[in-house]
């Protein structure tokens, strides 16, 4: 007999997690547009800015810590 | 690349020769028809707590049959034979966890969750996805959320729109 050590696999391709004042991370099987600077990518991981404050755009680039 | 692509989710899954049992502890409700029928095979006391090599498949099946709620579900190992499976079969994947019946065929065919920044507005996320935010835990399937990058929304993480009013421009 053999047990399976893995979780089931019920389809999920990739996590959002929006990250307490800090960016959005997305993690997974991801397809990457960026509409505004005709960007197409396949990254495993992106880190998105959400302040609007980044001048990396549309990554992120800690600039939400210039807040504090 | 291959990446690990079972974390995402919670479960475990147990074989013998014959059969595959599911277990989802989160949908137990404690019934404990199953230790007290065969606590040969489902012993909570020990790790793993589930050893299908306690008993016989039909017993097992029984059993499985037996649990209230989809948290224990079977299927057979051998595809072919899950097809016809009878409405008495209660805790049969096709009654309890429809989801699994299709498992073996969704993962040749991964399908990417599309992230795509809008001009001078949010992200939107399509796809089978699960999110994160404020200690919750969304899953989506064929979903499609947008998320707010000017910083202004009132309804964060999530778009209202209220880039367009404070003329967001995203350069
Ligand atoms: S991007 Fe729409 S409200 Fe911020």
């Amino acid at each position: 007999m053999e047990r399976n050590e893995l979780d089931e696999n019920t389809g999920t391709s990739a996590i959002v997690e929006i990250i307490d004042n800090g960016p959005i991370k997305i993690s997974g099987e991801i397809m990457f547009w960026d509409l505004k600077r005709d960007i197409t990518d396949s990254p495993s991981e992106i880190y998105l800015c959400r302040c609007g404050k980044s001048s990396n755009k549309p990554y992120c680039d800690s600039s939400h810590k210039m807040r504090l | 690349m291959e990446r690990p692509r079972n974390h995402f989710t919670r479960g475990r899954s147990y074989k013998n020769d014959e059969i595959t049992v599911y277990w989802k502890p989160d949908a137990c409700i404690h019934a404990s028809y199953c230790y007290r029928e065969l606590i040969e095979v489902f012993d909570p006391g020990r790790r793993p707590w589930i050893d299908l090599s306690g008993s016989n498949t039909e017993r097992i099946i029984e059993v499985v049959n037996m649990c209230p709620t989809e948290a224990l579900s079977w299927k057979w190992n051998e595809d072919a034979r899950n097809i016809d499976v009878e409405r008495d079969q209660t805790n049969h994947i096709k009654f309890k966890r429809p989801e699994l019946m299709s498992t073996e065929k969704a993962k040749d065919e991964i399908r990417p969750v599309s992230v795509k920044i809008m001009v001078d507005g949010p992200v939107v996320v399509k796809g089978n996805f699960t999110i994160r935010y404020n200690g919750k835990e969304k899953n989506f399937t064929n979903g499609i959320i947008s998320l707010c990058r000017c910083g202004g929304s009132n309804q964060m993480p999530f778009c209202d729109g209220t880039h367009r009013k404070i003329g967001f421009e995203d350069k």
